[in-house]
């Protein structure tokens, strides 16, 4: 006992000067006599590829059925079912998990990280998308994408959110794009997915703050419709730009607008635009000079927004952990702290000179100042592009669907008449339900 | 709209080409993307040579209860009968009560196998991945305990949460195929 | 149109609407309750899950101050089992209500679409001929929108700008390598004998007159923790020792003006060390090899063969056991530094055993940069690192080889065969020659130079006047000074190797000579520091008394000596202003 005593003091005190050296050998594995055999370590295996592939073939599958079912059939039912289908297949049963949004990232990361090569299903859910929104606009978000399907699925009582409110909210959306790409292809982390506020209830529990800011997004989703893909979604700020030049499109009506302006209130996603006259005469000058005024302006808020993201590139470097710890060991280390994080404690245990992690810390703040240029410059450019696009005015006759803001989700088609003519449903059926 | 009116073609022309530029775009991303070459997926797996075992395993994953256990490697271990995995350094007896035992959730089976020796299991279905034993096994044993993600419950989200708070930047994403790192003998 | 969204919904599409409506009701208030229940649930883990642990570990510690107490301990186990219980409970209940706040929220959205559908009204388009205006307005709002957007990313950017300040480590002291330059050690004393390991100080005003009884001259004195023969080593405001006994080993740092122990490094017993039976001379001790710094680190050698590294701060940075050496009295060879590597003369068995190492060992890491095998057999000198011609040479001695190496690589320059027996003294470089002495029996200056095997050509001369068999020599350049242990004091011509003169000094020494500025500073073991003028003939200066026995070599600072007595670390000097 008096030994047994002795040999706990002195590991207490070993246990007190915290020295974890990590795995020697301090007591040899013993030899048995009896004929006892080890248990061998269980290594239960992660899902099967398999698996995998077959969620990629749905989202394909899917994919082409929502474009069918958008620009042919021209049926909400239908793509509202699609749309609960993937709202179980893509989120509850595979959890939300790689998406279509968080995949940009993947993509960022293989761009610059050499140890990291893109899966390919996680590809597919990156690329799929985007080749079907060229060729049919954003039938992705109507009906594949679960987290639009779940803001889709709470929205009850739209309200018009003011055009002005929703252009600059909209910037959101493109910084947010920004970020992610950046702070993923310099290895800092996937802010996408670590701020995705839908995933938690996908999985039935979470990180509390990020439930918490879903659950307010839905709240908000109640009364205006798809907040994170109109204000928020980095993803759908690629497809808005791939959906302008697509080959075929959502219209409201099958065939020719009459101008009835039924279909006027009828998109909750305030999408659905009012044929336009050129600048009227008077205003046809100042309208002009404005142009050329942004013209000019465009440069310079391009130039602005990289100076101003280089400026903030030891801002955008604290994103990543090296970073952190760098920062957090030098201040222990001048004492302008005191104490220890585990996170430094942890660098101590490895036994690497601070200097060496100063320099490489350094290198990636000097990555950062590069990269925060580009995310500036291209912040500024987004601005710049979007006062451009508001100072133009072009002809629209017809009232139709914004190729970039149009979820392709079915909603208008019941309004037009031409539709209900075209279902042979005749004019009654509008006229009964009011 | 008059279709052969010269700036109507004109931009028709414009978005054309831009149209095809993104198509080429993507085919060029996707063609990148595969010559990188990998056909596997990526797992993420603790490192347990960088683990410090600092609990955030417990607490920050997505799931309620978390992904990441404890992995026992019985050929490091020293089947000692006093296992500091097992035993709070600062029991009094050798008693093996709750009041003696580290792991809080009574997960660490304790077997007598031949004297001196006592071979220590893990209950999966009770460990919540805190690491305490993990701590005492490689403070004062062979550190034939450890901690990994147990890829029959990982959801293997695209960040992993504990990742992004692991503070010894243990995690890490590995092949699929290979989706563990157990420590082995020589490596010491 | 007015009157036809006033007409009465029919019938039939009014229950169905109330009754919609009614169902969205309960299922939200279902909702809000499970909502309610999983708060709760989150909260009870959040909250009286910690409390519980913190009342479990202060109920534990309880029970370590009185283990006899069988109530507390059976409250113990209660409140384990309780706590385990609840944490299975709660996960179980925390699924059960998601699942059951998942439906409820279904159903609710469901019949609240469809009450939703029930209670639309037909588009009512109004009717404005011409919209351009309004349109026009919009467009102006949008864009000043977008430059309110502007307006706010500029602000949140200038905040985090503002808030948080540059990286402040990217300019941390710009110190160029990691380890002190060879011209920024000559002016420390950073290994066993100062410098070039000649116990050579360039110093000027190092006292002279001190006592240990009445603590004049004396600094400060502090007692040291663990025994050691060891020399101490001076970096700017830090002194380090180190000491041992069979069971511990420690590197102590002292405060170089204070004396205060700032920090004691542990350095435990690798699985071998424990078990292996470790045999040493009283004479040397566990703890005979003086530490080595390059200016960054602190290295430190043991009996045992443990050699570990600490940052000046304390933190032990790599650990490692080098193989117990077989060592006739204990090991005994001090370290040095070159450039950020521990150079370390690892020199045990016999020469066939072919055991016999020089290893440069990394200073971050402790890995073996290389290694040199040597054909010598244990031996008890030091090696030192010094600039011959513009090359860093590592010279080392050992019967029978005095050897050079080229420092950065580890490959031999030159050979001579100078000694043999058991050799302690280590070599000293002087005035373009290596010293080495083969104790009880003869002393050989090389020209370092050369290749291959010199000692035919490279020897410059030989002398058997006095050959000691533990003191190093000592050289101002013009006269070499050796010491035996019993007090001989001997002075040659460094150039032909003539006595100049003899001295008998009537005291045990263990201490090598040291060359300070103009004087020889002699240690005794009786802790006598004998004083004398450097020249051809012995004139005393002083003679001091520290009042304790001395093994180990002093050091030399500015205005300052530190002493390792046998029990304290003595600071000699008044201190500058």
């Amino acid at each position: 006992m008096a030994r047994w005593r002795y040999i706990l003091i002195t590991l207490v005190c070993l246990f007190a000067l915290n020295v974890a050296s990590l795995a020697q050998e301090r007591f040899p594995p013993p030899e048995f006599e009896t004929d006892y055999v080890r248990p061998t370590t269980t290594m239960p295996q992660p899902e099967q590829d398999i698996w995998e592939y077959v969620a990629a073939g749905v989202l394909i599958g899917a994919l082409l059925l929502a474009a069918h079912l958008a620009l042919k059939r021209r049926s909400r039912k239908a793509i509202f079912a699609l749309m609960l289908f993937s709202l179980v297949a893509f989120g509850f049963i595979r959890k939300g998990c790689v998406c279509t949004v968080g995949s940009v990232q993947n993509v960022a990361l293989t761009a610059f990280d050499p140890a990291y090569a893109i899966p390919i299903v996680v590809l597919i859910f990156f690329a799929a998308p985007l080749v079907v929104t060229l060729f049919f606009g954003r039938v992705f978000c109507g009906a594949v994408c679960p987290l639009g399907a779940i803001q889709d699925a709470v929205l009850i009582h739209p309200v018009r959110v003011p055009n002005w409110l929703e252009s600059s909210l909209r910037l959101l959306a493109y910084v947010y794009l920004g970020a992610g790409v950046l702070f993923a292809a310099l290895g800092a982390a996937f802010i996408i997915c670590q701020y995705d506020p839908f995933v938690g209830f996908f999985r039935l529990g979470g990180n509390w703050n990020i439930l918490v800011l879903g659950a307010c997004l839905l709240l908000i989703g109640l009364f205006v419709g798809r907040p994170y893909c109109r204000f928020l979604c980095p993803y759908g700020v690629i497809l808005r730009q791939f959906s302008r030049l697509s080959k075929w499109r959502v219209t409201i009506t099958p065939n020719d607008c009459i101008k009835c302006r039924l279909c006027e209130d009828a998109c909750p996603f305030g999408a659905i635009r009012a044929p336009t006259e050129p600048w009227p005469g008077k205003e046809y000058k100042i309208a002009k000079v404005r142009l050329a005024f942004l013209l000019l302006l465009f440069p310079m808020l391009v130039a602005g927004g990289a100076w101003g993201g280089y400026l903030l590139r030891d801002s955008f470097a604290r994103m990543h952990p090296q970073v952190r710890l760098a920062e957090r060991v030098h201040l222990e280390e001048s004492g302008e702290v005191e104490g220890t994080t585990d996170a430094s404690d942890a660098f101590r245990t490895t036994g690497r000179p601070s200097r060496e992690l100063y320099d490489e810390a350094a290198q990636i703040g000097r990555r950062f100042a590069i990269g925060g240029a580009i995310f500036g410059g291209f912040v500024g450019f987004i601005i710049g592009g979007k006062l451009l696009a508001l100072a133009v005015r072009r002809r629209r006759s017809d009232y139709e669907a914004d190729r970039a803001s149009c979820f392709a989700c079915g909603r208008c088609y019941e309004y037009c008449p031409k539709e209900h003519e075209r279902l042979k449903l005749g004019e009654k059926a509008v006229v009964a339900r009011t | 709209m008059p279709e052969h009116n010269d700036n109507v073609t004109r931009r028709r022309l414009l978005r054309d080409g831009l149209w095809g530029a993104c198509l080429a775009g993507i085919g060029g991303v996707a063609g990148f993307a595969v010559a990188k070459g990998r056909k596997n997926d990526w797992v993420w797996q603790i490192d347990p040579y960088k683990c410090i075992a600092c609990g955030n395993c417990a607490t920050y994953c997505v799931l309620e209860e978390s992904a990441v256990k404890c992995t026992h490697v019985h050929a490091i271990c020293g089947y000692c009968e006093i296992c500091f995995g097992f035993f709070d350094p600062e029991s009094v007896t050798l008693d093996e009560g709750a009041e003696n035992q580290m792991c809080p959730t009574g997960a660490i089976v304790r077997k007598y196998i031949e004297d001196p020796y006592y071979e220590y299991t893990i209950d999966e279905s009770l460990c919540n991945g805190c690491g305490k034993c993990v701590k005492g096994c490689n403070a004062f044993g062979n550190g034939s305990l450890f901690l990994q993600v147990r890829h029959d419950r990982c959801v293997n989200c695209n960040q992993c949460a504990i990742a992004a708070a692991c503070p010894s930047q243990a995690f890490k994403r590995v092949p699929a195929d290979h989706p563990y790192i157990l420590k082995t003998v020589d490596h010491a | 149109m007015n009157e036809t969204t006033k007409q009465p919904d029919t019938p039939r599409s009014s229950v169905a609407l109330q009754t919609a409506r009614n169902t969205a009701k309960v299922a939200g208030a279902f909702a809000l309750i499970f909502l309610g229940l999983l708060v709760a649930n989150f909260i009870g883990t959040a909250v009286i899950g910690p409390r519980r642990e913190n009342k479990m570990a202060a109920m534990r510690a309880l029970l370590r101050e009185d283990p006899t107490d069988e109530k507390l301990l059976a409250d113990i186990r209660q409140l384990d089992l309780r706590i385990r219980r609840d944490r299975l409970w709660r996960l179980d209940f925390a699924r059960k209500s998601s699942y059951a706040l998942l439906g409820s929220v279904a159903l609710f959205l469901a019949v609240g679409k469809l009450a939703g559908v029930l209670e639309r009204q037909g588009p009512r388009p109004g009717h404005v001929a011409d919209r351009s205006a309004e349109q026009i307005a919009e467009s102006r709002h949008a864009r000043w929108g977008v430059a309110a957007g502007v307006l706010v990313l500029a602000t949140a950017g200038a905040l985090l700008l503002g808030l948080q300040g540059p990286l402040a480590f990217v300019k941390a002291e710009d110190s160029g390598p990691p380890y002190a330059t060879m011209e920024q050690k000559n002016h420390q004393w950073h290994r066993f004998r100062g410098p070039g390991g000649g116990g050579v100080s360039s110093l000027t005003n190092v006292p002279t007159a001190w006592n240990g009884e009445s603590g004049a001259g004396i600094l400060w004195k502090t007692a040291v923790p663990l025994p050691g023969k060891n020399s101490p080593v001076v970096w700017g405001k830090r002194v380090f020792l180190s000491g041992a006994t069979e069971e511990k080993r420690e590197v102590f740092c002292f405060d170089a003006d204070s004396g205060q122990l700032l920090w004691r490094g542990d350095v435990p017993a690798r699985a071998a060390v424990a078990e292996a039976e470790i045999e040493v001379m009283e004479e040397t001790g566990y703890s005979a090899s003086t530490t080595a710094t390059d200016g960054r680190r602190i290295y430190a050698i043991f009996a045992t063969g443990d050699i570990a590294a600490f940052d000046f701060n304390g933190r032990r940075l790599w650990h490692k056991n080098l193989g117990i050496p077989e060592s006739m009295y204990g090991y005994a060879s001090s370290l040095d530094t070159y450039q950020d590597r521990v150079i370390v003369q690892y020199d045990q068995a016999d020469a066939e055993a072919g055991k016999s190492r020089l290893y440069a060992l990394n200073g971050l890491s402790g890995d073996v940069v290389w290694e040199a095998k040597r054909e010598v057999p244990n031996s008890w000198s030091s090696p030192i690192v010094v600039e011959v011609e513009g090359r860093v040479q590592i010279v080392t001695l050992a019967d029978p080889w005095l050897i050079g190496y080229d420092a950065a690589t580890g490959t031999e320059l030159w050979r001579a065969e100078v000694a043999s027996g058991d050799v302690a003294p280590s070599p000293i470089y002087a005035g373009g020659l290596v010293m080495a002495i083969e104790p009880y029996s003869r002393m050989t200056a090389v020209k370092p130079t050369g290749q291959g095997n010199i000692t035919e050509t490279h020897v410059a001369w030989q002398s058997s006047d006095l050959a000691p068999d533990i003191c190093c020599p000592a050289s101002d350049g013009r006269y070499v000074y050796v010491l035996d242990g019993g007090g001989l004091l001997l002075c040659s011509n460094i150039a032909d190797g003539t006595k100049v003169y003899e001295h008998e000094l009537r005291d045990n020494f263990m201490a090598s000579p040291s060359v300070v500025g103009d004087k020889l500073y002699l240690l005794s073991e009786e802790g006598v520091m004998h004083i004398a003028q450097l020249g051809p003939e012995y004139q005393e200066v002083a003679k001091c008394e520290l009042g304790e026995a001395c093994f180990a070599s002093p050091a030399f600072a500015d205005g300052r000596i530190y002493i390792r007595g046998e029990k304290n670390l003595y600071c000699v000097g008044g201190g500058r202003p």
